[in-house]
């Protein structure tokens, strides 16, 4: 492929020159600079040309894209094309990833090599999320992402751990590589990553669209939570190694999850998956439920495979059942115990957790200190799952004594020990109590 | 504090605290030819072209694939540069002399006894077949048929990815096609800017291919396992086809060493 030399300057489409400062990655369709232009720095994708099956309608593509403009600000989008050199390569600039977003892949991978420029030593650097509720965020915000993209009749096509970057603190997510995105119905010749394509893909008999999107996504999701590949168990792993012939029977022909309830003969294998092993048990059956659909009637039914709204309820809800305990404890409400019908009690210390039911979920929140609410946990209409409508706090006189904050714009009625109802503005808080009840406008919540 | 609380307060049960994902290994076979005549430039130039190559190769892996070099060296002897494939994360290239005379035969059997489950591809994931990279500069000094006859029947060498790069006038094309069974995934260089060149664009384009590529059906048409059959093979040989030829121009004949 042409590569292209620092300091060069590469023409843009509608005038400006791009100059070259260095390489910053590089992928299977090509290598991504960093370069300047009008002042500012950016990230430009260069494409081997060799590799695109259709360069035109490729580049015509990307042109639309930037002419529709990115789904939401979760995506690094195209920004702008350069003109083509005389061979027909080209390259588009998008905005560059910002310093605290970590690759999907060395999430996954659970360190970074960090290159010392002058030594060339490559050091490890630990890449965790820091806490749970960032990584049930960042599932949500990947979701949501596809969810976008795929409500503006696009489809990502190759999706894969390459294709995010992740704030492993708040759980914000960057979708990149964005430029194989296409309208429903077109493929500009990509395949998609192993591991990560339908199996229909694989068999030859469909090419990337919204439903294969779907199955690409579970796989993320099951990688992200689970630390594994959802098709490789004792069946796989017993070909030991991994012909073309092996792939195209356990990715695509004969492709069975490894928790398929009916048939066990692709279990994961103690010593080689034991990320899924310890992780498939500690999530509560909806979620699990979720990837048993996905990849068994998901599996040959691309009909059947789960859309990105459920998977937005079931993770707005897992989000919702954690429980962070002062002794350190932070995990799951399945993972807890519960200690009579209405409370949950902390298998490490002891601490019981009060739980409040809503008018609009069929499950119990549990209540502890620094507990969020979201808009649309309290608010029928809302989609807004990032914005926080109230939190649990502590009183500052006696920290044993919880209650609940109005982070929202709204008013809330709210039934205080005397029986009575108060109205408590935006700013203000209330003690929870046995029988408190909150009228939040369309949904409502007691504990009782 | 309860009885159980030892086993609570181990991160058994935190979601969180995650070892890697499981990786599928590929292991690169790189079989280099360290006679005398590679003395001087040539040795020069591949030294300094695999030093530079391994942080390259590095990349390639991604969360998928934990890829691993194995170096055998042949000349009067054979020689390993680790007695076990080393993960391209920690490799560190030891720079090889020249002498000697240029035992391939010799190579290929043990490049065969080590390619096993019980040897060097004892990875107790699952492993992608393998890429073996031959490099050399003349033609063997012992009897090779033997040794590639051995090689050949070898699962993983049959299943493998074999690609090599004749060095100079002397290297014998025809007979790196028998190595290979292909002839597109034989390249030649003349020069010591083409050496570097070569070596990158092969060792690239082989573990970019080896750890992640599939075949995709052209039409919509069900893939069989004919179809899939040593399609990686093929496709190397097309990608450094291609990648070859487009630096033709500067394809001056140098006879330089």
């Amino acid at each position: 492929m042409v590569e292209l030399k620092i300091g060069q300057q590469i023409e843009m489409e509608f005038g400006g020159k791009a100059k070259v400062l260095k390489i910053i990655g590089s992928g299977g369709q090509g290598i991504v600079y960093l370069v300047e232009f009008n002042r500012m720095k950016w990230a430009l994708k260069w494409y081997d040309i060799d590799k695109i099956k259709h360069p035109k309608e490729f580049r015509r593509n990307i042109q639309n894209n930037i002419a529709d403009g990115a789904p939401s600000n979760r995506f690094l989008w195209p920004k702008y094309l350069t003109k083509e050199l005389s061979d027909g390569s080209f390259g588009y600039l998008m905005e560059l990833k910002p310093d605290n977003f970590d690759s999907f892949v060395d999430i996954l991978n659970t360190y970074k090599l960090v290159v010392d420029p002058f030594t060339g030593y490559a050091e490890k650097k630990p890449v965790r999320f820091s806490s749970l509720y960032a990584m049930v965020t960042a599932v949500i915000n990947i979701v949501n992402a596809f969810r976008q993209l795929h409500r503006d009749g696009k489809s990502y096509q190759d999706l894969n751990d390459g294709g995010f970057f992740i704030n492993v603190d708040t759980g914000a997510v960057l979708v990149c590589d964005c430029d194989n995105i296409a309208p429903e119905g077109s493929n500009f010749g990509i395949g998609g990553k192993p591991g990560y394509m339908a199996p229909e893909i694989v068999r030859g008999i469909a090419k990337p669209d919204v439903q294969t999107d779907k199955y690409s996504l579970a796989v993320v999701l099951f990688r992200l939570l689970f630390r594994g590949d959802p098709m490789e168990g004792e069946r796989v792993v017993k070909d030991v190694c991994l012909t073309e012939t092996s792939e195209l029977k356990h990715y695509g022909q004969n492709a069975l999850f490894v928790y398929d309830p009916y048939d066990a003969s692709n279990r994961p294998v103690m010593g080689i998956h034991d990320n899924v092993i310890k992780f498939w048990r500690l999530y509560p059956d909806y979620i699990k439920d979720a990837f048993i659909r996905s990849f068994t009637v998901g599996l040959e039914d691309p009909n059947k495979r789960i859309i990105e709204n459920e998977w937005q309820q079931l993770f707005i809800r897992l989000r919702a059942e954690i429980i962070k305990c002062d002794c350190g404890r932070t995990n799951f409400t399945t993972m807890f115990g519960k200690n009579d019908e209405s409370t949950y009690k902390c298998p490490k210390c002891g601490s019981i957790f009060p739980t409040i039911s809503f008018s609009n979920h069929d499950f119990r929140f549990p209540l502890y200190a620094g507990r969020k609410f979201f808009d649309c946990e309290i608010d029928m209409d809302s989609n807004e799952f990032l914005n926080v409508a109230g939190e649990i706090v502590a009183n500052k006189n006696n920290p044993s004594i919880l209650g609940i904050r109005n982070c929202s714009e709204k008013n809330w009625k709210v039934k205080m020990p005397d029986g009575k109802y108060y109205n408590v503005p935006s700013g203000k808080g209330f003690q929870i109590w046995d029988g408190l009840e909150i009228d939040f406008g369309n949904v409502t919540a007691k504990i009782d | 504090m309860n009885e159980n609380a030892k086993d609570i307060n181990s991160d058994a049960d935190d979601p969180l605290n995650a070892s890697g994902v499981s990786k599928k290994s590929l292991v690169i076979f790189f079989v280099i030819d360290t006679s005398a005549s590679m003395k001087g430039k040539k040795i020069g130039e591949l030294n300094t072209v695999m030093e530079e190559l391994i942080p390259e190769i590095r990349k390639v892996g991604g969360a998928d694939t934990d890829i691993k070099l194995a170096v055998l060296t042949f000349s009067t002897e054979t020689k390993w540069m680790y007695s076990f494939p080393v993960s391209v994360e920690s490799f560190e290239w030891i720079r090889l002399n020249a002498s000697g005379v240029t035992s391939m035969g010799k190579a290929f059997e043990e490049l065969s006894e080590k390619m096993s489950r019980n040897s060097f591809l004892n990875s107790p994931s699952l492993s992608f077949a393998p890429v073996i990279f031959l490099m050399t500069d003349g033609y063997p000094s012992d009897d090779y048929k033997k040794g590639l006859k051995m090689l050949q029947s070898n699962s993983w060498y049959k299943f493998g990815m074999k690609t090599a790069l004749g060095i100079g006038n002397d290297a014998d094309d025809d007979m790196l096609k028998e190595f290979t069974g292909s002839a597109d995934t034989v390249v030649h260089a003349y020069t010591g800017g083409q050496l570097a060149k070569m070596i990158r664009i092969v060792a690239v384009t082989a573990s970019q291919i080896g750890s992640k590529s599939m075949t995709l059906a052209e039409e919509n048409k069900e893939l069989t396992e004919n179809d899939v059959f040593a399609s990686k093979q093929k496709l190397l040989g097309q990608q450094i086809q291609e990648l070859v030829s487009k630096d033709d121009d500067d394809f001056s004949f140098d006879t330089g060493w």
